[in-house]
């Protein structure tokens, strides 16, 4: 399988401290690839580099073998990069859909007055209606999206990120603040999406969560990697077992 | 083609009122249309965009300064005046807006407070050009194909500015670009990560907006047919804040309603309280924000749904 996204010797300070060192790893098509590690191990920084939310003090990353980095998060997302927020950051103003339709931003012409603009408004509006569905909300889909949970504001998230058609959707800690019920639901979600054949690279400390839902895991600490594998790989390495150690019996 | 027949009729129906108007109060509904225009588009700037500015007042001052400047002080014909007032105000809006969207948006409010304070002392010492403090005055507008507008038919061309603006501000609203600024207000981190290129946005709405007050000025130009400096004073920037946030901001029938409350509200209120009437302003504010921070439109909303739940 090629590679989607390819990061090469990122390196990023804040200060006196290196909070990602020399990180090189690949997204495959098509897999879902996590990266773990415990809290400060570099994970967030590594995502918000790719996102365009951080710039790397050096290092590269290709997508579709063309150079990212150092783009603004909107031409990022333009390239095909689609992301979630931890936090879940939802435009409070919108319905549902409207919050969807919004993720379609990119996949919009420009002319506004076009005869063709009509056209392609109704087009996107059922393509977003479609996703609230598979996300499980379509229900909710008119309604304000201060009536939605936590977690449903979580498959908001994720439905307005699939509303921007990406080939690689960035997942920042999707099970993080859920309860068991809903990040079993997440993970199907996030099953189905790479069935879409849409990659996933996936940030999160649970290993409960990550490692039945991985295709392969790249482990962080310290802002470098100590592993790399399949979830049976990563699950008995040695360096995995000793940055997890407390958490590592669990495992 | 039904919907173009809905438009049509709005414009005859509306400017079809005019006819029946006495001269005053002809003059009272032409402001009140004025107004609802300058609301509506100050409604898509600060409701919709979320930018908190203070010059879309200022812009209706520059465009009905400029076309008064551009066809008597220069003599250039109408429509090049109309063409060079837009130019005017666009490129001020984008040397206001294109530094200070970059910033958080205190600086937009600061940035373009200051150009409000500064429009008026160019008016004031801007000599024969400005006629100073004492404005413009004795012009008429120029024929238009060998035909004078006036009275009424004036007030109809009033009614177009209205309907037009109205009909663009709620096209772009429907669409991804009306989508793109209430993504930028409401978060535009995640509006970035959707794609949407956010300091562009704001300057295009702050751009656009602009230019569509500084349309409605050069339309007002011909209404009193002067321009002086208090016309254009910073407290009607204030105003117009208190219409939309009234009304209901973000919503194009709040600002509508907002417009249409508070010009008409003096004119109850002054032979009561005389020009005490700003306290009654301040005090309906306070209560709207405390109490119904959707506005007036937000009360109306809620009163069907309240019904059927009985």
């Amino acid at each position: 399988m090629t590679d989607i996204l390819e990061a090469r010797k990122l390196t990023k300070r804040f200060g006196g401290l290196t909070a990602v060192s020399e990180l090189s790893f690949a997204v495959r098509e098509r897999e879902i690839l996590g990266l773990i590690g415990p809290n400060g191990a570099g994970k967030s920084t590594t995502f918000n580099i790719i996102a365009g939310a951080y710039r790397a003090d050096s290092g590269e990353i290709s997508f579709l073998r063309e150079p990212i980095a150092g783009l603004p998060p909107h031409e990022i997302a333009r390239r095909g990069v689609m992301r979630t927020f931890q936090h879940n950051l939802p435009f409070e103003g919108m319905s549902v859909l409207e919050n969807v339709l919004v993720g379609a931003h990119t996949r919009f012409g420009g002319n506004l007055f076009s005869r063709k603009a009509a056209a392609e408004e109704r087009e996107q509006h059922a393509h977003a209606e479609r996703l609230v569905e598979f996300v499980g909300l379509g229900e909710l889909r008119y309604a304000s999206v201060d009536r939605l949970s936590f977690g449903q504001g979580r498959l908001l998230e994720i439905a307005r990120a699939l509303a921007g058609a990406p080939k690689l959707i960035l997942f920042d800690e999707p099970a993080a603040g859920l309860t068991r019920a809903e990040a079993q639901r997440i993970a199907t979600v996030i099953r189905g999406i790479a069935e879409r054949g849409i990659a996933v690279l996936l940030i999160e400390h649970d290993m409960h969560f990550l490692l039945p839902l991985a295709h392969r895991v790249v482990v962080l600490n310290f802002g470098a990697k100590i592993a790399e594998g399949t979830p049976d790989e990563v699950r008995s390495h040695p360096a995995v077992l000793d940055a997890y150690l407390g958490h590592a019996a669990a495992v | 083609m039904r919907s173009a027949l809905g438009w049509v009729a709005a414009a005859v129906l509306l400017s079809a009122v005019a006819f029946f108007l006495s001269g005053y109060y002809n003059d009272v509904y032409r402001k009140l249309l004025l107004w609802i225009a300058l609301a509506l588009s100050y409604n898509f700037l600060f409701g919709i965009s979320g930018q908190v500015a203070f010059s879309h007042f200022a812009f209706y001052g520059i465009g009905a300064y400029a076309v008064v400047i551009f066809l008597f002080q220069l003599g250039m014909p109408l429509p090049l005046a109309i063409l060079a007032g837009v130019l005017v105000c666009s490129a001020i809006a984008l040397i206001v807006a294109i530094p200070s969207t970059r910033l958080e948006g205190f600086y937009l409010a600061l940035a373009t407070l200051a150009l409000a304070q500064l429009f008026i002392v160019v008016l004031n010492e801007g000599g024969a050009v400005t006629g100073g403090t004492g404005g413009l005055v004795n012009y008429r507008l120029p024929a238009i194909f060998g035909v004078y507008i006036t009275g009424p038919w004036y007030t109809a061309v009033i009614v177009i500015l209205v309907l037009g603006t109205y009909a663009l501000l709620r096209h772009l609203d429907r669409s991804w670009f009306g989508r793109a600024c209430r993504a930028v207000r409401d978060n535009p981190e995640a509006a970035a990560a959707m794609g949407v290129n956010v300091a562009r946005t704001k300057v295009i709405a702050f751009t656009l907006t602009s230019v569509l007050a500084g349309i409605a000025g050069m339309v007002y130009a011909f209404v009193d047919n002067t321009v002086n400096p208090p016309i254009f004073g910073l407290e009607n920037a204030f105003l117009l804040l208190f219409m939309v946030i009234i009304g209901g901001s973000g919503r194009h029938a709040g600002a509508i309603v907002g417009a249409v409350l508070l010009y008409l509200l003096p004119f109850v209120l002054s032979p009561l309280i005389g020009h005490h009437h700003a306290l009654v302003f301040g005090a309906l504010m306070v209560v709207v924000i405390l109490l119904q921070p959707r506005g007036l439109i937000g009360l109306y909303d809620r009163y069907p749904r309240g019904q059927k739940a009985h």
